[in-house]
């Protein structure tokens, strides 16, 4: 520790290079597992606030909610405990008096069924009669407050925003929910449907009736369109940065150590331990990635909070904590594979 | 008593036709209390020596018995112990950390020598006679050739070794620090009982030994 803490403070410019690129690979790490848990996250955070353990959907749907529509002959012939909901998922656009048109999702819900019921509110109230919808957050950070009427689609009905929630977002899109038959106007149906599945918070919940299937919630989170796909391109590109990371820090840490060859046949030729100096390289990699992921978490901290609303980041501690942790394996690894030089340091090379 | 002694000791380089024998039957022996000075041409084996008498190297064959411990038996964590505790090496040139102050270089063999080193008023001693006390805050890069060589001295003095084994340790120094280092070995020498083995071409430490050899072609002769 001594030499390592010593040679960093002489040789700053050199050292402060390589924290500055482990700052910079990290940073991206950082930032693109950001990227992908904030749209992972606004993939399902609808799902995920209903509790769900399984969705009911007619098995010929290909597990998609939008493509999936329950009879009110199937329908009639359940009884829905407490635990269960209707859903109605219909893709609208939204048009109202502020900002742009906005992309969103409209789910109907039986107002008296659990959903409807629990849903927490960040202000306002209920659905509780004809034409009211409650919207998620980002409405409001679009500038739409209580009482603002929203227009959907082609349609001229008029809207009013009776209420706000949080953290409902589906397929990228923030929700809108409504009642039912809304939603069942909005995709010009009959009432002989009553919705588009059914979800149940009772893990082992089935319907008995042939024609409808029942999914695990994991099951139909992973078949959401486009949320595998994007998953896996990001675990890819974050896998390989890792690897690459790897390789660069490796390298760097090569040439340092090949620098000191010389100086190490000298210390070795003075009876220093090769262990004092493998402990001397190895610790000072731990310093120099430890600099570089402590200032790489400073800006990202800095940049999620100057980041626009818009960009979907989110920040999950343990999936951090995983990063970090192997950033600074890669560290050691880096280091490690240098040790056989220095061991094998010759200390007559240095002797004329 | 003698603390280091080569024993038919012959070192080769190299199989068959590109085979060089470097040292041939060499015997040697350094006594405690008496500076030994090697002589001889360049290439004739004298650093090649030095490196065996300090087990760097092991010799092709013969036997090297330091402080009574054949170093042929002696395990290579063992061999540095041995050379951690006992041995001072002066090297030429490049025996100072380069991003370590003169100060901070006698704090590392602290850090790895944890008895046994020299006091602070005997450093400070030291640092005076070789006219380098002032220099303790500069790094070896600040240095002229002679106050780094001399700082090298210091630094393979400051272990408290039993036996010195410098190499050309005066190449950079005018005839006045030749007499201040010549003086200090051979103090070192009758004051407190060290045995330095000195491998020089520098005439102008005759005058401090107490044994001179000669190196030529691999041979080791008394010279006086
Ligand atoms: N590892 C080695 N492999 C092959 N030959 C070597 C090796 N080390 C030394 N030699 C040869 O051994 C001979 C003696 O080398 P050594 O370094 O002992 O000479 P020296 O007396 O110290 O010379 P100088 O005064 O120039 O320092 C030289 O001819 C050198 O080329
Ligand atoms: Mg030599």
């Amino acid at each position: 520790m001594f030499l390592a803490l010593k040679e960093i403070k002489h040789e700053k410019l050199r050292y402060g290079l390589i924290i500055g690129m482990v700052l910079l690979i990290s940073y991206l790490v950082y930032i693109l597992s950001g990227l992908a848990f904030g749209l992972a996250q606004q993939n399902t955070q609808g799902v995920e606030s209903w509790g769900a353990e399984r969705i009911v959907l007619d098995k010929d749907a290909n597990t998609s909610l939008q493509q999936s529509l329950l009879t009110k002959s199937q329908t009639d012939k359940l009884t829905l405990s407490k635990n269960e909901s209707y859903v109605g998922q219909s893709s609208v656009v939204a048009k109202g008096a502020k900002a742009r048109n906005i992309s969103a999702q409209f789910i109907g819900l039986d107002t008296k069924q659990y959903i409807a019921q629990d849903m927490k509110l960040t202000s306002g109230h209920q659905v509780n009669g004809a034409n009211q919808v409650v919207v998620d957050s980002q409405f409001q950070q679009d500038g739409y407050k209580l009482g603002d009427t929203l227009k959907f689609n082609s349609k001229t009905q008029a809207y009013t925003i009776v209420g706000f929630t949080e953290n409902a977002k589906l397929n990228i899109a923030p929700i809108i929910y409504g009642n039912l038959s809304t939603w069942r106007t909005l995709k010009n149906l009959p009432d002989s449907f009553t919705a588009s599945g059914i979800v149940s918070k009772n893990a082992k919940y089935t319907s008995g009736i042939a024609q409808l299937k029942s999914y695990d919630v994991h099951t139909f989170i992973q078949a959401l369109p486009g949320y595998s796909a994007q998953n896996t391109t990001f675990t890819l590109m974050i896998g390989f940065l890792m690897v690459i990371s790897i390789v660069v820090i490796a390298v760097f840490l090569y040439i340092l150590t090949i620098q000191k060859l010389p100086n190490y046949a000298v210390l070795r030729a003075q009876g220093v331990p090769a262990k004092t100096l493998v402990q001397n390289t190895i610790s000072q990699a731990l310093l120099l990635v430890s600099g570089g992921l402590v200032l790489a978490i400073a800006l990202t901290a800095l940049t999620a909070s100057v980041l626009p609303m818009g960009v979907p980041i989110g920040f999950n501690l343990p999936l951090l904590a995983v990063i970090t942790v192997g950033i600074i394996l890669t560290g050691i690894l880096g280091a490690i594979i240098p040790v056989r030089l220095i061991l094998k340091v010759d200390p007559v090379s240095v002797i004329g | 008593m003698s603390v280091i002694e080569l024993t038919n000791v012959n070192k080769s380089f190299g199989v068959d036709t590109s085979k060089i024998d470097v040292l041939q039957n060499i015997n040697f022996s350094a006594q405690k209390g008496e500076v030994s000075l090697i002589v001889g041409p360049s290439g004739s084996g004298k650093s090649t020596f030095l490196t065996i008498a300090g087990g760097l190297q092991t010799p092709s064959s013969g036997q090297v018995v330091v402080e009574s411990e054949t170093m042929s038996q002696l395990s290579p964590k063992d061999r540095d112990a041995l050379r951690l505790r006992k041995i001072g090496f002066i090297l030429q040139a490049y025996n100072l950390v380069p991003y370590l102050t003169v100060a901070e270089q006698f704090q590392f063999v602290d850090r790895i020598k944890t008895q046994h080193n020299l006091s602070t008023s005997d450093l400070n001693a030291l640092l005076q006679d070789l006219d380098i006390a002032n220099l303790v805050k500069k790094y070896p890069s600040e240095l002229s050739g002679g106050q780094m060589q001399r700082v090298a001295i210091a630094r393979a003095l400051y272990p408290d070794p039993e036996i010195i084994l410098a190499d050309e340790p005066t190449a950079a120094l005018d005839s006045e620090r030749v007499a201040v280092v010549g003086q200090l070995f051979q103090d070192l020498a009758r004051q407190r009982d060290k045995a330095l083995v000195v491998v020089t071409h520098d005439m102008r430490l005759e005058k401090y030994a107490d044994h001179i050899y000669e190196i030529l072609d691999g041979r080791m002769k008394q010279a006086s």
